[in-house]
């Protein structure tokens, strides 16, 4: 499980180190779910490459939104891309050993990972208030119940840290009606709310439901979807859920034989197509984390160049998986290598 | 019949569009032979997608990255009437209402051919509470009501339309009613065997662009807009600009001889000064149940409905014109609060003499001074096939069913048949025809040169297209014919010929496709062979990702595009310069243009 860290919140700097942090979570997370989405073989799978293409398409709207909350309050979001296999930002684990994340192929070892990522607190064991007022200087806590301490706090800052149309991403060109301007609390409220619910789903007394704030699954339960290869069905039984019996149709097969962890990879003795299929992903990527810097900052126009290289890096990786390594048999897909983009030219 | 039948299930929300709107004026496009039109012989397809964007700002061509997706949004069921009315108090309520299609208009130039092609369309999500429906036929715009909001006077904005697609039992379509009581008499219902399946109508309104709802045509603050755009487009990347419209939607029971793809109900039509959309009427054994989805006007932006006072609903009878009053319509029944709680439906209790008087009488509304606003027009003549495609020398026969006061008639009728252009001008041909015994017409079709061409049947002067196609009134069948262009699919499968006679027009007019495919990279075009084959197989035009989306792709570009994804990948073939070398041809018709 993720457990991040809590520090004491007192100002609206603190706020916005919580925001810088949640967005790189956020962020961080994308490497993974892409890279499992992008070695399934085409035609395979098709629910669950829908599941996780979902999923990755709306922690991409999380990060957008924490990044309109950061910047309603005066902030200015970083991208800061992370190297895998490696924790999240600001995981220190339940036990004090924070989760190291690793790049695998569609897999159920992938699934679980996820799984672990979005994994809710069960029994709910930490009140709202208490977050805030907590004496303890650092608590280690869950994505959802970091995000809603964050909410707790913000609900006490007064309207004038609230910075109303500063810098925010809307749905003007992508994601209808999930992504929106941060203005007020109000707003940000709203947005933690739906953060949280689509992530973990909502609790209900005692018992989580495993339906978001648009009666969706919720995140977890879609990679329990695929983990377990069953629906999530509505039962009668006191849990309300249960796992099947229908199958979800998951074929664990049809994955490319990609490697683990590419990054950890000496592709200087793989053939020069594995290689150019490497650079290629790189490049992409690197020119999708500049033009999403350049948006999550209000650069008007920049959201579509990003979309533009995700595309771009979706092709390539697509390429990429069907590359064979030396050892002619194993692929690799993208090692999510960031290379900064000189500035001053278009992604 | 139909969606005013009970039980029915209410939903609402919003929709987005995203058409690629280059294909939309004549001096891009060819809306004939399909082909797109460049500014310039050298380098056109890199100049025409420049020209697009300036077009932004000097055409109105408001979408040049579009994508032609349509995407439900915030949407989600919001009642249901079992028969003893409306209700909110169902474990199915706020269930997400989705769909995901892509809007493709037969006829580009004009907006009365509009089509949703998609796959599946869904009420809740899988395991839960939920409709599951997938695509039995595609969805079609029909009555499109130009005089829907005066106050918002931007594009399409001030328009709205009904849309509607029925989904068969035998195409897989489930409900999942656990212990809701409306799903499970929906799930009841659906089992009775003239019950063909369910069939979805909503209605379009209130569509805003450029994301701004205050926007209006030629304002200085549209001009603003457009540049934005512009700028955004000259940047770089994939700026698509999408409208959205709210929508309000039902439903319903699909039963046996009831259109698929367009109300078949009783019609009251819009009489020619009345504020009033046309609208739809069932008869049940007590009620009256009319459908206003497309029908009052909002007098502004906030959407206020206009207030006509209280209408009456009366029956006159045919030759005598006697009127009998049926009922009336307090404001509070078609205000927008009821129209957002009732997808625009209402029902008026009538006693059981006036059910059976109906059914020779026609129905009409009328204001509180006794002006009428809308007629009925007992006879309809509904096409199979709204919108027929069809290459060059295919030989079809359409088929039309005449309606009577709502049901397919059982006896020969008299009609006229009209044939209108493309944009529905006044008609140029009109066939005097008759129906089977069964109000059946059949009109045979040779497909000629690539066309398009519209069908208009009318039975009296009040439905006579004589100004040309008017949607409040009029049924009609589109038809495109593509060409045939055989003299390309006997050209050299080299990568130049099909780059330059088949995929530049479509690099041309659709940029996004460059997020999926380069049309313009022989290596990728080469590489992704069998996906491309599967995605243009005509076997596959029902469906959500058919390319080209625009379905204008002959059967001789379709040949000379195959003949070079089957060949061996010839390194010479691939090599030939596209954007910089016209053909001769090419060449020697740029001279014949200015």
């Amino acid at each position: 499980m993720i457990r991040l860290e809590l520090d004491q919140l007192s100002d609206v700097t603190d706020a916005q180190s919580m925001l810088q942090k949640a967005i790189g979570v956020e962020f961080g997370t994308l490497p993974p779910y892409l890279y499992a989405l992008y070695s399934i073989r085409p035609g395979t799978n098709p629910q669950a490459e829908q599941l996780i293409k979902s999923v990755a398409l709306q922690e991409m709207v999380h990060m957008c939104l924490a990044s309109n909350i950061l910047n309603a309050l005066g902030g200015s979001p970083q991208l800061n891309p992370q190297k895998y296999p490696g924790p999240l930002p600001g995981d220190i684990g339940p036990d004090g050993t924070p989760l190291t994340l690793h790049i695998y192929p569609f897999s159920k070892q992938a699934m679980e990972q996820a799984m672990v990522i979005e994994q809710p607190e069960d029994p709910p064991d930490f009140p709202v208030r208490e977050l805030m007022l907590a004496a303890s200087p650092k608590r280690a806590v869950t994505i959802g119940q970091y995000y809603a301490a964050l909410d707790n706090f913000l609900s006490t800052l007064p309207v004038t840290d609230w910075k109303p149309g500063r810098s925010q991403v809307v749905d003007n060109q992508f994601f209808p009606g999930q992504l929106f301007a941060i203005n007020s609390y109000a707003n940000a409220h709203k947005a933690i709310q739906e953060i949280v619910s689509e992530g973990e789903g909502s609790r209900q007394g005692t018992e989580y439901d495993p339906l978001d704030f648009q009666d969706d699954i919720a995140h977890y339960f879609r990679f329990g979807e695929i983990f377990y290869d069953k629906v999530l069905t509505k039962d009668n039984d006191p849990q309300g859920y249960t796992w099947g019996p229908e199958r979800l149709g998951v074929d664990w097969s049809g994955a490319y034989p990609a490697i683990t962890d590419p990054a950890e990879h000496d592709f200087s003795k793989d053939p020069p197509e594995a290689q150019a299929a490497q650079k290629a992903c790189n490049q992409a990527y690197s020119a999708m984390i500049a033009a999403l810097q350049r948006a999550l900052n209000g650069e008007d126009g920049a959201l579509g160049e990003a979309v533009r290289a995700m595309f771009d890096l979706r092709m390539a990786a697509l390429h990429a998986f069907t590359v064979p390594l030396a050892d002619g048999h194993t692929v690799a897909g993208p090692s999510f290598i960031y290379t900064p983009i000189p500035t001053g030219g278009n992604a | 019949m139909s969606v005013l039948e009970t039980p029915r299930i209410y939903f609402k929300g919003q929709v987005t569009w995203d058409p690629i709107t280059s294909n939309n004026y004549n001096f891009n496009y060819d809306e004939d032979t399909g082909e797109t039109i460049y500014p310039s012989v050298i380098d056109k397809v890199k100049k025409f997608r420049a020209q697009a964007i300036t077009q932004v700002g000097t055409q109105g061509n408001w979408n040049p990255h579009g994508t032609h997706r349509v995407t439900f949004f915030d949407s989600a069921v919001c009642g249901f009437d079992v028969g003893a009315g409306t209700n909110t108090n169902d474990h199915f309520m706020n269930a997400a209402v989705n769909l995901q299609g892509m809007l493709v208009d037969l006829e580009p130039f004009g907006g009365i051919s509009s089509q949703i092609f998609f796959d599946t369309m869904c009420f809740g999500v899988e395991g839960g509470y939920g409709i599951f429906a997938s695509r039995t036929s595609r969805m079609h715009d029909r009555y499109i009501n130009f005089a829907r909001n005066s106050a918002n006077s931007m594009i399409a904005g001030v328009a709205s339309v009904v849309w509607q697609a029925s989904f068969s039992k035998a195409d897989g379509l489930s409900i999942n009613a656990f212990d809701s009581f409306a799903l499970q008499r929906l799930s009841d219902a659906l089992k009775r065997d003239d019950v063909l399946g369910l069939t979805v109508r909503f209605n379009a309104y209130r569509t805003i662009y450029f994301d701004n709802p205050e926007l209006t045509n030629k304002s200085p603050a549209t001009q603003a807009a457009a540049k934005e755009l512009i700028k955004k487009l000259n940047e770089g990347g994939f700026q698509p600009n999408p409208a959205r419209s709210l929508l309000v939607g039902v439903i319903g029971l699909w039963r046996e001889g009831e259109p698929p793809h367009e109300p078949g109900d009783r019609a009251l039509i819009q009489d020619a000064n009345s504020p009033l959309g046309s609208a739809w009427v069932r008869v049940d054994s007590a009620s009256l149940v009319i459908d206003l989805s497309n029908s009052v006007p909002e007098v502004d932006k906030n959407l206020a409905k206009q207030d006509l006072g209280t209408l009456s609903i009366v029956a006159v009878e045919p030759t005598s014109q006697a009127v009998t009053n049926l009922g009336s319509l307090p404001y509070s029944q078609y205000d927008r609060s009821a129209y957002e709680a009732t997808a625009g439906i209402v029902t008026v209790s009538i006693s059981a003499d006036a059910v059976q008087a109906l059914t020779g009488q026609d129905i009409q509304i009328r204001n509180s001074q006794g002006d009428q606003l809308l007629a009925e027009l007992p006879l309809r003549g509904i096409p199979a096939t709204p919108n027929l495609y069809l290459d060059e020398g295919d030989q079809v026969t359409a088929r039309f069913q005449v309606y009577q006061r709502g049901v397919p008639v059982s006896a020969r009728i008299a009609l006229q048949l009209y044939q209108t252009d493309a944009a529905g001008d006044p008609p140029s041909k009109v066939m005097q025809v008759t129906t089977d015994q069964n109000g059946g017409l059949t009109v045979p079709i040779t497909a000629g040169a690539g066309s398009i061409t519209a069908y208009v049947p009318s039975f009296n002067a009040l439905d006579q297209p004589t100004n040309g196609i008017n949607p409040q009134v009029n049924t009609y069948m589109y038809v495109r014919v593509r060409p045939a262009d055989t003299s390309l699919a006997q050209l050299p499968p080299t990568w130049e010929n099909v780059y330059v006679k088949v995929l530049a027009n479509w690099n041309a007019m659709a940029p996004c496709m460059d997020n999926w495919l380069r049309l313009d990279d022989p290596v990728q075009v080469k590489a992704y062979a069998a996906i491309l084959k599967r995605l243009t197989d005509p076997a596959n035009f029902e469906s959500f990702l058919f390319m080209p989306v625009t379905r204008d792709m002959s059967v001789g570009q379709r040949t000379l595009l195959y003949n070079f994804l089957d060949a061996p990948a010839v390194k010479s073939l691939l090599e030939a310069e596209t954007e910089t070398i016209p053909s001769f041809a090419e060449l020697s018709r740029s001279m014949r243009r200015f």
